[in-house]
């Protein structure tokens, strides 16, 4: 009979499978990841419902008011009072709700709210109109509540953080009441109140230069103070610039430079129209602005502006580099509003892509991505591939 | 005298054996026809591999050491930044990785894979006599593995004479010489039949495994591109050229 082998005592012996190795896997990735991908954008929502006050850190987390926090695909509303939700924007996931003891719930959740992530993003300073009138602040790491300062008679406008968390500011409207205050940041350890406490570093309340020149209108009518808006510290920390609002539909706004931390007046300059965001740039030479739906650039030493080519309402610059991202809800010939970048050397628009709602704009930690935020739940991240 | 009549029975266990021969060769060719699919699917992804590198990683490369090069003199312009120091290093290990993947350009353009009807006889005629799983014992199934494995490089390269050589080799070894025995051989043929069975299955999981990868996705939609006249590899080239050019900008600024 024959055969084709011989029986061994090892009797069946597997044949090893052929393993799969392709020594490009991470490059094969990449080129499709680009080729599916027709801008530097991507989009996701993270939440739903609807929320006007939110903020990004630069982790790409967002925080706002709510009484439902969703978990495992369920809402959860309990016997909560509204907490600050958190949401990590990558992970289209929320992280978790932080409550303050002894608040409880109020019938509209869409008060007045105003949030502040210091740069590490460790703590949070949140002021919501549904609270008793301080500023509250959370620790992210130990994920609790810290405590209250800076009790307010109107919930502040603007919060924020110097960029080496050295100083936190604070800005509110309210006329004859509006003020803006400046606290130290406290660098002794971590006490149990946290890194702010106790009365501000200095205080501004109405800018007697500023009522002496320009406006002689009662308070709360057209022309007169109405109060401090949009405030960012430049990077050396030494100024800080505040946006002076005024009251009325065609009133002007203006910038106020001021000294760090003693807030003493350094310049002041009168914009047209009234002012929706301002940012240093990277080198700490211009304030770019947006003013009635247009940006301008501001040179703080001349004081010289003019106006950029191109329209928006909120603008962010980049920590090290000459760029910028902005937000314009308005388009010619458009209802559309978009999200885009400029290069500031060369005052180039990039990367537009197509936005509605936008309420806010960070760059990330390590400069590497942006992410913007709607009031209904959209994020969208600005992933390049230079950066 | 008795005239005795001689009857030639059939032993039940040489029925059975001659039944098993049959589920054996049906296997052997549809081993050695699954065999040859796969094979030409791992040949065409390999050389989509070389062309993609060619065209598109080498430009990876390129970019990537551009980005480096910002990162570094970004790092160079803030000493005192951290953060940018990381990303500097961080920059260069992936300027590195995507360098050493690409691989040095060369000026040979890497062609499509294609196999001739003689090529797939050929291959098919080899993997049906020197599959390993056609066999039971230990060296022999060593044997034919390393002549598979020649067999498919010489596949993947398009060499007939190589595939030649191959089964001639096997043909005159040793261990083609054939046993006896019908009830060894049944035992021997029934573990054949299992080992046939249990590499059909191994090549659906690694068929599977091949059309599951990223590189068979991006070719798949760069093939159903071509059927619509688009050169999807031609447009990656530019888009990437494009950030290449960008990144160039930004190191003159």
């Amino acid at each position: 009979m024959e055969t084709r082998g011989k029986i061994s005592a090892g009797s069946i012996v597997p044949a090893g499978q052929r393993a799969l190795v392709v020594r490009s896997a991470a490059l094969v990735a990449r080129g499709l990841r680009d080729l599916t991908r027709d801008s530097n954008w991507v989009v996701k929502k993270i939440f739903t419902g609807y929320s006007s006050a939110l903020a990004i850190s630069g982790l790409g987390h967002v925080c706002f008011i709510s009484r439902e926090f969703q978990r495992g695909g369920q809402y959860r509303t309990g016997d909560y009072g509204q907490r600050v939700v958190v949401y990590d924007v990558e992970l289209s996931t929320p992280m978790l709700a932080l409550s303050v003891p002894n608040e409880t719930a109020v019938g509209s959740q869409d008060l007045a709210a105003a949030f502040a992530w210091s740069p590490t993003t460790r703590f949070l300073v949140a002021a919501w109109a549904g609270w008793q009138s301080a500023l509250h602040s959370f620790d992210l790491h130990g994920k609790m509540f810290l405590g209250t300062f800076g009790e307010f008679g109107m919930v502040p406008k603007y919060l924020v953080w110097s960029g080496t968390e050295k100083y936190f500011a604070e800005a509110c409207s309210g006329g004859k009441q509006a003020c803006l205050r400046l606290w130290r940041v406290r660098d002794d350890g971590m006490s149990p109140g946290g890194p702010l406490y106790g009365q501000p570093t200095s205080e501004l309340s109405v800018p007697g230069w500023l009522e002496r020149q320009t406006y002689e209108a009662e308070f709360g009518e057209d022309g007169a103070f109405a109060g401090y808006g949009r405030t960012v510290f430049s990077p050396d920390e030494k100024t800080l610039a505040s946006v002076v609002e005024i009251h009325g539909d065609w009133a002007d706004d203006s910038i106020a430079l001021l000294a760090v931390p003693t807030l003493k007046k350094k310049n002041a300059f009168q914009a047209q129209g009234h002012i929706t965001d301002l940012c240093w740039t990277h080198d700490g030479r211009k304030i770019i602005y947006c003013a009635a739906g247009q940006a301008y650039s501001l040179a703080v030493e001349t004081m010289y502006f003019e106006p950029l080519p191109f329209g928006a309402e909120l603008c962010v610059c980049h920590a090290h580099l000459p760029l910028c991202i902005c937000y314009s809800s308005w388009l010619k010939n458009s209802a559309k509003g978009r999200l885009f970048l400029v290069d500031m050397n060369r005052m180039e628009v990039l990367d537009e892509y197509a936005a509605e709602g936008v309420v806010n704009l960070r760059w990330s930690s390590d400069g590497a991505k942006a992410y913007a935020a709607t009031q209904h739940g959209m994020a969208y991240i600005y992933e390049p591939t230079l950066l | 005298m008795t005239l005795k009549t001689h009857i030639k029975t059939v032993k039940p266990e040489e029925r059975e054996l001659a039944s098993k021969r049959e589920e054996q060769a049906t296997l052997e060719v549809e081993l050695a026809e699954r065999e040859l699919r796969s094979a030409n699917l791992r040949a065409e992804l390999g050389a989509f591999e070389r062309r993609y590198l060619h065209f598109v990683g080498v430009r990876y490369a390129e970019l990537d050491e551009l980005k480096a090069q910002i990162a570094e003199r970004l790092a160079k312009e803030h000493p005192g930044v951290e953060r940018l120091q990381q990303n500097a290093r961080a920059a260069r290990a992936a300027a590195s990785e995507t360098k050493s993947t690409a691989g040095e350009d060369c000026n040979e353009e890497p062609v499509a894979f294609e196999s001739s009807p003689e090529m797939k006889r050929l291959y098919r005629e080899v993997a049906k006599r020197v599959h390993p799983d056609l066999t039971s014992d230990r060296e022999d199934r060593n044997k034919r593995q390393q002549l598979m494995a020649e067999a498919n490089e010489a596949y993947e390269r398009g060499d007939e004479s190589k595939l030649i050589r191959i089964l001639t080799e096997y043909e005159c070894s040793p261990e083609a010489v054939q046993g006896e025995g019908a009830g060894s051989e049944l035992v021997r043929v029934i573990r054949r039949i299992s080992q046939a069975r249990g590499r059909l299955s191994e090549i659906e999981a690694e068929m599977q495994e091949l059309l599951r990868s990223d590189l068979y996705q991006l070719k798949s939609r760069l093939d159903e591109a071509q059927r619509h006249g688009r050169d999807v590899l031609k447009e990656m080239v530019e888009k990437v050229e494009e950030q290449i050019a960008q990144a160039k900008r930004r190191l003159q600024l």
